[in-house]
């Protein structure tokens, strides 16, 4: 009947992992397999006959927790990135339009890895950042950009009739953004960026690549000197598989909750 | 007829095992990590080159076989051979307890020590236990990486490369990198991008030898390489490959 | 010239284009203060465009729109003064579904006007009970009727306390047995003395509330003038036409 009552369209922007709902039974069936699992395998391993297991278990926390910290760094900090990237992409003066344009198609255009390595050494060449923090803006300016196109998919998805209403109220463009659009648009880009979190949280593992200390770093650190690799990336795959099977499902319980909500 | 293939496949494919399993090899597969100046590295024309490559070249000369070479990733290099993906390493590799009981080596061809490289700015520290309360870094599952671990205060932070710990410390974010004298030298003074940055402070504080790695139980490419090992130093053309590369 | 006899909304040869279609071919007419006129005409006619042109919703090509002293058609002009004085009601509401119905008519009061919130709240209190939906101040926009939603638009909408109001179509995504209590809210503001415009397919409202009509046709004003006139001896064959399809 109205534009303003429908359900917001679902968008469907890049894909980090499945989120499981309950609706999906064959998917969340999967998660439980999966999760437990892992942590019974995980349990198995470091309990189990062999002290070389429960030596790498001992080995990698201080790596999960950098994981994580990156991992969360990035996602807020891209998040910020993301919404500007966003908010000027749609922006109807031509400069700020470009200029946003230009850095989604270029970041776009060029492989994570490859930028990881650029922005962490430029920025060293430049100025002295701690190399968290230079790995957390690094990953940050890449998934910046796909964040920006989930924001200005999310907000595009608001009917044309909200801008209208709130200028026609007397708002600013700015005001209606904040006051109008961007709370509804928050709404529709939460899932898409939930999963932006999850594949955030596995292409974190690249930042070892730029001496970070995450876990996949530990692993290879702790292979290369006891030459266990088989055993070690096992571990490592576990872990990271229990993170993301972890995350996957708080999102997923965290968009039942919002949908529930009103 | 898909049957007659794999079945031609597998004959062909065990008669060529059986060919390598008795005579002496014609040809080996070596990997080397070339990112480690001047022992190997790969120059501007993309070949790779250094006192290994040199070396290993001159062995196999004398042992009466060829070398492939292949580029491989330190952190990879042993797993490559567990897998069969060569027969040999030669990349710098000190001979340790840890890696004999794993790997098989040739008699040492050369020694070495791991050595300490600060920022020029840095005034006072002599040895890794001066730069407590500091990263300094080393590539990743070397010697020079297990010395500063055995340092307690000092945080290790391991690299793929060795040249991206020295940019890491052209950036600021490290205080200093542990690696083997030949390198340290090349980075710290020869480089021209760091030599006004870097130096090389005090002596040499381990003593290594280098082997060529092959694996476990190889006895025949081991007694093989040693055997042009042992002419090429009675020929005195290490010394020569020496002085060619090391500075 | 006074206040008095100025007009409120004076539109005077205006053109828009749709690339190369002509939306609006001079238009010019003017509204009074307090007065109420209807624009009718079949749809694709520009009534909608030159209705939603008044508050700049539309950028216009050609012509000139001054509403209450301020020159809409001049770039310059601070548009958000001449919106906070002149209200709109769409056909789609255009609820803000993310507030309360309270906060619905709050929101511009506060963002815009800088009442302080209890003020705006006893305000948007007041113009509830008007409409008649008090009682769902603390709903959300989707849980209310379309006839509801519509008569808290108009609230939202007298919340600015507007010096006129445009309704664009207001009934016509209603189903038929809520059309009359948006109706009746909007004879209640006609008699109070707002000044209306209103493009609507209501014949029975303009009859009764309109104080002039206008008719349009592909993008002009075909015939203009009081809903007895109008609606028993059109001078037009469009206008004939059109009501003998209507009526």
């Amino acid at each position: 009947m109205t534009d303003n009552q429908s359900p917001h369209k679902a968008i469907e922007v890049g894909d980090g992992a499945a989120i499981p709902h309950k609706s999906d039974s064959g998917l969340f069936t999967a998660w439980r397999i999966a999760f437990f699992g892992a942590i019974a395998l995980c349990l198995f391993l470091a309990f189990g006959r062999s002290d070389q297991y429960m030596a790498i278990f001992k080995f990698v926390p201080d790596g999960i927790l950098v994981t994580f910290k990156v991992t969360l760094g990035s996602i807020l900090l891209a998040i910020v990135v993301g919404l500007i990237a966003g908010l000027g992409r749609i922006s109807t003066n031509r400069f700020i339009n470009g200029l946003a344009s230009l850095y989604v198609e270029v970041i776009r255009g060029i492989p994570l890895l490859v930028q990881l390595f650029y922005i962490y050494y430029a920025l060293g060449r430049f100025v002295k950042i701690p190399d968290m923090v230079s790995a957390i803006i690094a990953m940050a300016v890449c998934y910046g950009a796909y964040m920006g196109e989930i924001f200005r998919a999310g907000i595009q998805s608001i009917p044309k009739g909200q801008m209208e209403a709130a200028l026609s109220l007397g708002m600013s463009r700015g005001q209606a953004m904040r006051q109008v659009i961007l709370p509804q648009a928050f709404k529709v880009v939460l899932p898409p960026i939930g999963n932006e979190f999850i594949a955030l949280l596995k292409d974190s593992s690249l930042v070892s690549i730029l001496a970070v200390s995450d876990l996949l770093r530990r692993g290879r650190e702790y292979a290369s000197e006891t030459f266990s690799y088989f055993e070690t990336y096992t571990v490592i795959a576990l872990i990271y598989l229990v993170m993301t099977l972890f995350f996957s499902k708080l999102i997923g319980i965290m968009e039942e909750r919002l949908n529930d909500g009103r | 007829m898909k049957f007659f293939r794999t079945l031609t496949a597998t004959v062909t494919l065990v008669a060529a095992l059986s060919v390598t399993a008795f005579a002496a090899p014609k040809s080996i597969k070596v990997a080397t990590d070339a990112t480690w100046p001047p022992m190997e590295m790969v120059d501007a024309n993309k070949k790779i080159v250094g006192y290994d490559i040199d070396f290993m070249n001159a062995v196999a000369k004398e042992a009466g076989v060829t070398v492939e070479f292949k580029n491989t990733a330190w952190d990879g290099i042993f797993a490559g051979l567990d897998s069969g993906q060569y027969d040999a390493i030669i990349s710098s590799v000190t001979i340790t307890k840890e890696r004999q009981a794993k790997y098989d080596f040739t008699e040492p061809y050369t020694s070495i020590g791991q050595i300490l490289v600060v920022p020029k700015t840095d005034k006072t520290s002599k040895v890794i236990a001066n730069l407590k309360g500091k990263k300094v870094g080393a590539q990743i599952g070397t010697t020079g990486a297990f010395e500063i671990k055995k340092v307690a205060g000092v945080e290790l932070k391991t690299y793929d490369e060795i040249g991206l710990a020295f940019e890491d410390m052209a950036a600021g974010r490290i205080s200093g990198v542990v690696c083997d004298e030949p390198v340290a030298a090349h980075f710290a003074l020869q480089k021209k991008e760091y030599r006004d940055k870097f130096k090389v402070v005090g002596k040499s504080f381990t003593k290594e030898a280098y082997g060529i790695v092959v694996k476990k139980g190889n006895t025949e490419l081991v007694a093989l390489l040693n055997k042009g090992i042992k002419a090429v130093k009675a020929k005195k053309l290490d010394v020569k490959i020496h002085s060619k590369w090391v500075k | 010239m006074t206040a008095d006899n100025r007009p409120m909304i004076e539109v005077s040869g205006v053109c828009k284009y749709f690339g190369s279609f002509q939306a609006l071919d001079d238009i010019s007419f003017s509204v009074r203060d307090g007065e109420k006129v209807v624009i009718i005409g079949p749809s694709g006619s520009g009534k909608s465009t030159i209705l939603r042109s008044i508050n700049r919703l539309e950028t216009i090509d050609r012509g000139k729109i001054i509403v209450d002293g301020m020159d809409v058609s001049n770039p310059k002009v601070d548009i958000c003064k001449v919106r906070e004085e002149v209200g709109m009601v769409f056909q789609s509401f255009n609820l803000f579904p993310h507030k309360t119905v309270l906060e619905n008519l709050t929101l511009a009061q506060i963002v815009v006007r800088k009442r302080d919130r209890q003020e705006a709240e006893k305000i948007a209190m007041e113009l509830l009970h008007k409409v008649g939906i008090a009682e769902k101040a603390a709903a959300y926009p989707a849980k209310l009727s379309g006839g509801q939603q519509q008569r808290v638009a108009i609230a939202r909408s007298l919340a600015m306390n507007p010096k006129a109001i445009l309704f664009d179509e207001p009934t016509s995504a209603l189903d038929p047995e809520m059309i009359g209590e948006v109706l009746d809210v909007m004879k209640t503001l006609a008699r109070e003395g707002m000044t209306m415009v209103v493009v609507t397919h209501e014949m029975g409202f303009a009859r009764e509330v309109a104080d002039r009509v206008i008719f349009m046709d592909h993008g002009r004003i075909v015939e203009e003038g009081t809903p007895e006139h109008f609606f028993t001896n059109p001078t037009h064959e469009r206008a004939k036409l059109f009501l003998s399809q209507i009526l």
